[in-house]
């Protein structure tokens, strides 16, 4: 039976349909990240799950109850703050058992479950202070040590992390994917850095504009995006995408694409797991990630000029001028192309550079959004 | 360069006019705290002049008047309106910042409205009410009045300080079991000093103050606060100034204590004010 069914969800604000329809159910111990651009609904959804928004339409059912018309407190499950939320007149064990001690349970039990989420958290000897003598990183810990000691069904957490600088983020990061592991706990955590969604989840929940994009395993998702949003929002720099047209079917199972600025024509076989081959003279976007590049001779080279080249220490990354061959809807906003060099590399701007394209790391896509074909090499086991 | 110099000219300006005001404000007090050390006499010889000794005579029949009385019944009074004031007021402009109806705001402008309702104008209804309800003669018929006087402008400042209240602590507080009464007592009163503090102050200078409704439902001695019965120091044809000022002067110290105790509060809070 899964932890969490969200079914057919629906949430208005007078004409604004922040959540249409969302259904999807999460499995016990499952770690599901909600990703999306900022507004698109994830931090809605969240607050929905946890009962402090009501829903227009649809139901939420945790474990085998329908806690839909059930108070927060009722409904089993746990919340982490983004500001932590901690109160700041209360020290730190006396905010991690106030939902026990509001529940009645005997003093004991509360103190007991305080220490038991202290000593997971290593936080046993800040208990006595006030939240504004910790650190962000402590008063996180605290804001999930809350959540811990109240044994929910579900841990919801809504950007959790954001607050926290680039060394402690990382340190939390594999703090809760420990917790995560150790609890066996069932966690619903939103998020729009994709690195913690890539990195925590066991899959990720795609959200553009209150529905869902798609939902997967985060490889799933960065190899098999089932649409040009997913595509362009996992991966960092984003994927390349260019404008080009279908001019002939090479035969029953692949398609010549002209794209706009290159010279030599694109020769893409569709297989197995592609969408449906385009007809002649349609519009296509094709789309290469960064790391698909390669730097070698081949018949599809394209001459370039680096524009930015941003070295960060074991990799670089490379935004190059292509000429005519520009990208649409691309990070740099000036259509360069993203280049990743999975090394060091002592280019800088104005150097030439050269980018070889394979056929067989091409996505296409159909310009409404859909993906038709991907690429044809997959990642070694 | 200029500009700087302009700056400076300004800040100069400014502080003299602070100066300026905070003498007009403060030298009637002075004179006060003065002429309760002078006599009869002196008073009105000398009425500018420093006291020739520090005679604390004055005081005396100040306090003998029943002036620990009067003390004590304005401290009741003072403490019993705030009380009512604070808790009516915090609750109420709670729900006026929370409240997602589109007529609350109307409710909001209403209680701004009670602003311009003069007390003197509405006298004669209320004693009349009062003395109907068989109030009058005790601490409930000025309480009363005080709360429903004292609760719009209360309100009012709670609202604003209610509206950049986090919400994320109301909800971690609705996730805790706790209710919407027990999230206002446990979560947000408890964080709420500043503006505790300053209505509070407010309320309670303007309380301890007041005369007009003490005099008119208050007439059982036992019962009267410190300004209607530091009044009883003067008749129709003369005063015991010298006592006046001296029990003026010591009406003054409770509210000056609180004050000095409180007014980092008191500050912060009239700042959020102006948002």
């Amino acid at each position: 039976m899964p932890s969490l069914v969200v079914d057919h969800v629906t949430k208005h604000y007078g004409a604004f349909r922040a959540i249409e329809d969302v259904s999807f159910a999460v499995e016990p111990g499952e770690f599901i990240v909600m990703v999306g651009p900022s507004g698109c609904g994830k931090s809605t959804l969240l607050r929905i799950i946890a009962g402090l928004e009501p829903i227009s339409a649809g139901r939420i059912v945790i474990g085998d109850r329908d806690v839909t018309d059930l108070e927060p407190a009722d409904r089993g499950v746990a919340m982490v703050f983004q500001n932590y939320a901690l109160y700041p007149h209360m020290n730190v064990a006396q905010n991690m058992g106030f939902g026990l001690k509001m529940s009645g349970r005997p003093r004991t039990e509360v103190e007991a479950a305080v220490r038991r989420a202290a000593e997971i958290l290593r936080i046993t000897e800040h208990l006595h202070k006030r939240p504004k003598e910790l650190s962000g990183g402590q008063k996180q810990r605290v804001a999930i040590g809350r959540a811990i000691t109240r044994s929910p069904d579900v841990f919801l957490f809504d950007e959790p992390l954001s607050n926290l600088d680039a060394a402690l983020r990382s340190q939390m990061r594999v703090e809760l994917s420990r917790l995560h592991s150790e609890l066996q706990a069932t966690m619903i955590y939103v998020t729009h850095d994709q690195t913690e969604a890539m990195t925590m989840a066991s899959r990720i929940v795609v959200i553009n504009r209150g529905v869902i994009e798609q939902i997967g395993s985060p490889l799933d998702l960065y190899n098999r995006p089932g649409n040009l949003f997913v595509a362009g929002f996992l991966g960092s720099p984003r994927m390349n995408f260019f404008k080009a047209r279908v001019g002939a079917r090479a035969d029953a199972q692949a398609i010549v694409a002209s794209v706009d600025g290159l010279d030599a024509p694109l020769i893409l076989p569709f297989g197995e797991g592609d969408g449906q081959l385009p007809s002649a003279g349609a519009d296509i976007v094709i789309g290469i990630r960064p790391e698909a590049f390669g730097e070698g001779d081949s018949a599809l080279s394209v001459e370039a000029t680096v524009k930015v080249a941003e070295s960060l220490g074991r990799e670089t990354l490379i935004y190059a001028d292509a000429g005519r061959l520009v990208t649409h809807d691309s990070e740099s906003q000036e259509g360069y192309i993203a280049v990743h060099r999975p090394y060091q590399s002592a280019t800088a701007y104005g150097r030439p550079i050269r980018l070889s394209i394979d056929p067989q790391d091409i996505f296409v896509f159909d310009p409404t959004g859909p993906t038709l074909r991907f690429p044809k090499r997959r990642a070694a086991a | 360069m200029a500009k700087l110099l302009r700056f400076r000219v300004l800040q100069a300006a400014m502080y003299g006019f602070l100066a300026v005001y905070s003498l007009f404000v403060l030298l009637p007090m002075l004179w006060m705290v003065f002429a309760a050390f002078k006599t009869k006499r002196e008073i009105f010889v000398d009425p500018m002049g420093l006291p020739d000794s520090l005679s604390f005579v004055a005081f005396g029949r100040a306090w003998d008047i029943g002036l620990g009385i009067f003390l004590l019944n304005s401290a009741m009074v003072t403490l019993l309106s705030v009380l009512v004031i604070v808790i009516v007021s915090g609750m109420a402009a709670y729900v006026l910042a929370r409240s997602e109806y589109p007529w609350m705001r109307w409710v909001y402008l209403l209680v701004v409205v009670c602003f311009a309702v003069p007390v003197h104008g509405v006298l004669v209804p209320l004693f009349q009410m009062l003395s109907a309800a068989g109030l009058l003669n005790s601490r409930l018929a000025i309480v009363l009045p005080y709360a429903a006087y004292g609760i719009p402008f209360t309100t009012v400042l709670f609202y604003a300080f209610f509206l950049d209240f986090p919400k994320e602590l109301e909800d971690a507080a609705r996730l805790d079991n706790c209710n919407r009464i027990q999230t206002f007592f446990r979560v947000i009163l408890p964080l709420s000093g500043p503006a505790l503090a300053s209505a509070s102050i407010f309320q309670a200078v303007f309380i301890w103050n007041e005369f007009l409704l003490a005099l008119l439902m208050l007439t059982r001695p036992a019962l009267k606060t410190l300004p209607v019965g530091i009044f009883e120091l003067t008749s129709e044809f003369t005063a015991d100034w010298p006592a006046v000022m001296a029990g003026l002067s010591i009406a003054i110290v409770p509210i000056i204590v609180i004050f000095f105790f409180s007014q980092k509060y008191f500050v912060r809070s009239l700042q959020g004010l102006g948002k």
